[in-house]
């Protein structure tokens, strides 16, 4: 491959992630509308919001590090998005691989936490101690079923792990011959979503939305940019793990969905947990299949 | 009376001049962008008296607010309207002139109910703020007592078309006019009254300083004004 078509795809894959979180974003709105029997909003929604928030006219900064801290957030995912092969663009896929992914996968959160750490407001810092922990709390069970993964078929390289799911049809998908790996790794989906059990670090009429409670105006923009690549993500990388990927756009585009709409589906049914009961549930059954997972494929 | 020459007179920079518009599509983009904020629009969760009974019923399913892309928010800091939903206190006024200045501009705030018009059935009280527009510039009121969640939902429309043809700018009279409503406020909290945002800063910064931002109730605010230190954290509990 040549550096203009590498150039092209790193410029497209992040873009194409953008527009396709977007919309992922106003799924999400619509199914929370239609299961409180509302109508939603309207299809632009998520760039109505974008737009408006970057162009407030008075932007409040605690600092230098606050911005860099949402620039991490947003780069982060940027980052992974080269990682991601998608149909017909592979990008970085085959040089980086899913350790170097977890890894950009960790950043934004830690980004957060140093801008949150800047505005000194306790609310916000409370939050991000409890988004920290759980962090903590669901990368357990995800590291178990990456290990799983790569174990089963003996690489780290996302490309070649979609195209040995794709050469054996739906009954080759990573669903189908590691289904516990598969569940553990939807409970901690859920949780990196940030979805209802989950979402106690976010608790809006508790602590004014933890994290978010200092950002205004362009910040808040950046983590509304952040929030579509981080469904995106969420959603790509579980099908390329476990549903064999995408052989066009035709049948990648449905899946991420998918996946994107169940911890959605789901999240209504729940009130909270507790930071403790997280963490407590988070290592006990999905590490737990995660474990026995990992047996069935070791064996 | 030679004297009088000798007291100094607070010289204060000139405000910076507003940026000329080069580009030649600034217009298109103007319209662009208010038409994205007249539809996007978070509302603070802060509800004062009794209106806000009729906002939940505004913002769930039979009247569903999300389809005009109204929302509500938890912080100031990312809210776009406040609303004020019925009589204030002057105790709750310094909490509402508080979050006020802590919200990002354009901000907008609607005052629901009659008490916030004109005190309402709280004309005689002596612990109410009667009318709000004194305090901090009001965009849309809403009549009513208490009015419901259609006139709630015609009021917001009617602010989401203010916006979009530009017509809803009342807080940059906050700035332009500080001296008055600080001058309000001084009335109602004593002379010592002072908040954490500095709105005359903020005013210079933004190029929105006009003579009648600064008066003789700013002069007493500046003479009056401590700074504010961070509380102080207490891990043990108090002995005594």
């Amino acid at each position: 491959m040549s550096w203009q078509e590498l150039l092209l795809e790193l410029t497209l894959m992040p873009l194409l992630a953008f527009v396709i979180g977007l919309a992922m974003v106003l799924m999400m709105r619509r199914i929370a509308a239609q299961i409180q029997r509302r109508v939603g909003p309207p299809l632009l929604q998520p760039i109505y919001d974008i737009v408006k928030l970057y162009s407030k006219q008075t932007q409040i900064s605690h600092g230098f590090i606050h911005e860099l801290g949402i620039m991490m957030a947003v780069g982060g995912y940027i980052a992974a998005e080269a990682l991601l092969p998608v149909p017909g663009m592979d990008g970085l896929a085959d040089k980086g691989g899913l350790i170097t992914l977890i890894y950009f996968l960790m950043v934004p959160t830690l980004g957060m936490a140093l801008g949150v750490g800047q505005c000194a407001n306790p609310n916000g810092s409370i939050g991000i101690s409890r988004a920290l922990t759980a962090m903590l709390a669901y990368d357990i069970p995800f590291v178990i079923v990456v290990f799983g993964v790569a174990f089963h078929y003996q690489t780290t390289n996302l490309a070649e792990i979609a195209a040995i799911q794709q050469a054996h049809g739906v009954s080759g998908w990573g669903m189908m011959e590691m289904p516990l790996l598969a569940l553990a790794a939807l409970f901690a989906l859920q949780g990196m979503m940030g979805k209802q059990p989950f979402e106690v670090y976010i608790a809006p009429a508790e602590i004014a939305t933890g994290p978010m409670v200092e950002m205004s105006g362009k910040f808040m923009g950046g983590l509304f940019v952040m929030q579509s690549f981080q469904y995106y993500t969420a959603g790509v990388l579980y099908t390329i793990l476990f549903l064999g990927g995408g052989e066009n756009w035709l049948t990648f585009l449905p899946k991420i969905f998918a996946v994107v709409a169940i911890p959605m589906t789901i999240a209504m049914l729940f009130p909270r947990f507790r930071t403790e009961d997280l963490v407590r549930l988070m290592w006990k059954w999905p590490v737990m299949a995660g474990l026995l997972g990992l047996a069935f494929v070791m064996n | 009376m030679k004297d009088i020459k000798k007291i100094e007179i607070i010289q204060r920079p000139p405000p910076p001049e507003p940026a000329r518009r080069t580009n030649p599509l600034a217009r298109v983009f103007d319209e662009l962008v208010r038409f994205c904020q007249s539809r996007s629009m978070f509302m603070l969760h802060y509800c004062t008296g009794c209106g806000a009974i009729e906002l939940p019923p505004a913002m769930t399913s039979r009247f569903d607010m999300e389809r005009l892309g109204i929302q509500p928010m938890v912080t100031p800091r990312q809210a776009d309207i406040l609303l004020v939903t019925g009589y204030v206190s002057v105790k709750t006024l310094k909490r509402i002139i508080l979050t006020y200045e802590q919200m990002p501009s354009p901000k907008y705030v609607i005052g629901i109910c009659s008490c916030t018009v004109n005190g309402g059935m709280y004309w005689q009280s002596y612990a109410t703020a009667k009318v709000l527009k004194d305090y901090i510039p009001v965009d849309v009121y809403i009549a009513g007592c208490m009015p419901r969640p259609e006139a709630v939902i015609s009021g917001l429309r009617a602010l989401m078309e203010d916006i979009r043809t530009g017509r809803g700018d009342a807080w940059k009279k906050y700035y332009q006019n500080y001296d008055f409503y600080l001058g309000n406020q001084q009335r109602l909290f004593g002379e010592k009254w002072q908040t954490p945002t500095d709105v005359i800063a903020e005013a210079h910064h933004y190029g929105m300083m006009t003579d009648q931002t600064l008066g003789e109730h700013t002069d007493l605010l500046e003479q009056n004004e401590v700074p504010l230190d961070a509380l102080r954290t207490r891990l043990k509990a108090r002995t005594e």
